[in-house]
């Protein structure tokens, strides 16, 4: 609509040029410290720092023979692991009624499956550390990080789901009922293999924010470290570049999930109606 | 004949039955997961939160005794009071630079950009978001610390012969830093909804004779102002909570009242950190109230 042939003015094409330049702008200030920080990684350097000295990845094979790091990382990888499947089977399930049930005082419940992302996360990490260790009495774990990190992450695989099943189309799911599928069978056969893009998005969505979550974990893990924390123990020191190393492996780590949730369920669509093609063809 | 009738009706119930798919109270089971996790894990701890704030704590234990003392104990110290002003201060202005930084460029997106390369380059601005919110702290260290960037431009460029600490460790520090935390965030929704307008409004506008500027701000903003007040809404609260980004380049003259309630728990002071964490929640959930109407978590999140 505003790109068909427009005639614009000097006037104009001058605010263009300079919004231009504003927004290149933008993207040195967005991207700048990322790329310093993975820049600081392979140089020989050792503060961590300009100048640069030389290129070396001898910060990540101190990194990577770390203990901590070692520890640090097999930590992360098993909460996110639990917090993933937890947020999947809760956020699916929770997404089904929040869609298509006439539940009077439904607004009520979609705000408060919201409320947690909206929420500052410290108020999540206090509130549970007052429930776990004054009131259960429980030792902190990596477990009851598990448990925080899941009721941040659970509202991303609801919102997620819930926009898929309300794309969906429910003539579908009709007709399966009509030619005798039992609701079981509708669900088995019609709907999770629709929605099943979303759910795997939603999953690797999960994984990201709880490899990356901070406060949450700082308040309820106890003595364990998963990377995010032990890197904020390790930035008290001041910046090194091992740090910048595993930094960077941590970045490296997130975009690659986020490239995945993006991708994959494409993939997968894609997939399957070609499997679909195949089958009728034959 | 009947043969007929009968497999039309069965096809209406069918039809009636598939209808129902989704109501009736089975349906609802699938709440009870959620029920479970965020009832337990989230509702019921914010609501200990409130009782813990009403009570004491007496030599570590926490005390069953109905009082005000932690909120007036709060208000009583002028270095918390003035800790919570100026997280208020910290929020406003970093969340209006963080807005009016990131018009122009939603503008900018949506009105010169050409089509195809609209979504890439917004998906550009949300990666960083979407990256540790740790990291994205950290790196500016390496910019403003005494090692950093900064002040070995300046060694390098003979302007100073020992790192200046200036960039660091207060207020200016901890606004930049969290205007770059939500920067993205600001110009996801204000584009998800400067995306929609129809741009012959504002050419009407100005061949009627408005200024570039009152057309923006008569036609396009008053169109807009949904997204405009999720955008500030969304900034500000987490804003109120941060911790991290004080913590790390804030210093002692940055301090913000999250870093107040991680002191009072750090130091098993339950009851004081729960009055604390409670006048922010309070806050955010007036906020919410107000504003309830013009939120959209959908805009803001893009699911």
């Amino acid at each position: 609509m505003a790109h068909d042939v427009e005639v614009l003015s000097g006037r104009a094409r001058f605010v263009r040029a300079l919004l231009s330049g504003y927004a290149v702008l933008i993207y040195v200030f967005l991207f700048a410290p990322i790329f310093l920080l993975v820049l600081f990684s392979f140089n020989a350097n050792r503060y961590g720092t300009f100048p640069i000295t030389g290129w070396t990845f001898k910060w990540y094979r101190a990194a990577l023979s770390d203990y901590q790091v070692h520890d640090a990382v097999s930590t992360t990888i098993k909460v996110a692991l639990q917090v993933t499947l937890i947020s999947m089977v809760v956020g699916t399930a929770a997404a089904f009624p929040l869609v298509r049930s006439r539940l009077p005082g439904r607004e009520g419940i979609r705000i408060i499956l919201i409320l947690p992302i909206m929420i500052p996360g410290l108020l999540i990490g206090v509130s549970l550390l007052v429930l776990f260790t004054s009131t259960f009495h429980w030792t902190l774990s990596p477990e009851t990080a598990v448990i925080g990190q899941a009721v941040y992450t659970t509202p991303f695989v609801i919102l997620l789901v819930a926009a898929r099943l309300q794309g969906f189309d429910a003539a579908l799911e009709r007709a399966a009922a009509d030619l005798g599928a039992n609701s079981f069978q509708r669900l088995r056969r019609v709907v999770l293999p629709l929605i099943f893009p979303a759910i795997l998005a939603g999953g690797l969505f999960a994984f990201t924010l709880s490899l990356d979550e901070f406060i949450i974990t700082f308040f309820l893990i106890g003595g364990h470290n998963t990377l995010p924390i032990y890197i904020y123990t390790q930035i008290k020191f001041g910046i090194t570049p091992e740090v910048n190393a595993v930094a960077t492996m941590l970045l490296a780590g997130s975009l690659l999930l986020l490239a995945l949730a993006f991708v994959l369920p494409q993939l997968f669509r894609k997939a399957r109606r070609a499997g679909a093609r195949l089958r009728a063809a034959s | 004949m009947s043969a007929q009738a009968d497999t039309a009706a069965a096809r209406r119930s069918g039809r009636r039955r598939g209808a129902r798919i989704g109501s009736g109270l089975a349906s609802y089971a699938g709440f009870v997961p959620a029920i479970v996790l965020l009832g337990l894990c989230f509702l019921v701890p914010l609501g200990i939160i409130v009782c813990y704030s009403f009570w004491e704590t007496i030599d570590y234990e926490v005390v069953h005794h109905w009082t005000f003392s932690n909120y007036t104990y709060f208000f009583s110290v002028s270095a918390y009071v003035s800790t919570m002003w100026a997280t208020l201060w910290v929020a406003v202005v970093a969340t209006a630079l963080a807005i009016g930084l990131a018009f122009p460029f939603a503008y900018w997106l949506s009105r010169y950009v050409p089509q195809r390369l609209r979504v890439p380059l917004l998906v550009l601005v949300i990666v960083p978001f979407w990256t540790s919110y740790l990291l994205r702290v950290y790196s500016w260290l390496t910019i403003l610390g005494d090692q950093g960037v900064l002040n070995r431009f300046l060694q390098w460029a003979g302007i100073t012969n020992h790192p200046l600490g200036v960039f660091l460790y207060d207020r200016p520090a901890v606004i930049l830093v969290l205007v770059y935390l939500y920067f993205p965030f600001g110009a996801l929704t204000l584009y998800s909804s400067i995306d929609r307008f129809d741009w012959n409004q504002l050419r009407a506008a100005m061949d009627l004779g408005a200024s570039p500027a009152q057309a923006i701000f008569r036609i396009l903003v008053p169109q807009i102002k949904p997204g405009i007040i999720t955008a500030i809404i969304f900034v500000f609260i987490p804003i109120l909570g941060e911790y991290l980004t004080p913590q790390i380049v804030g210093g002692t003259g940055g301090v913000m009242i999250g870093n107040l309630i991680v002191n009072f728990f750090q130091e098993a002071e339950y009851t004081r950190g729960a009055a604390v964490s409670l006048l922010i929640a309070g806050f955010i959930v007036v906020l919410l109230l107000i504003f309830r109407k013009s939120l959209s978590a959908k805009e803001a999140y893009g699911a």
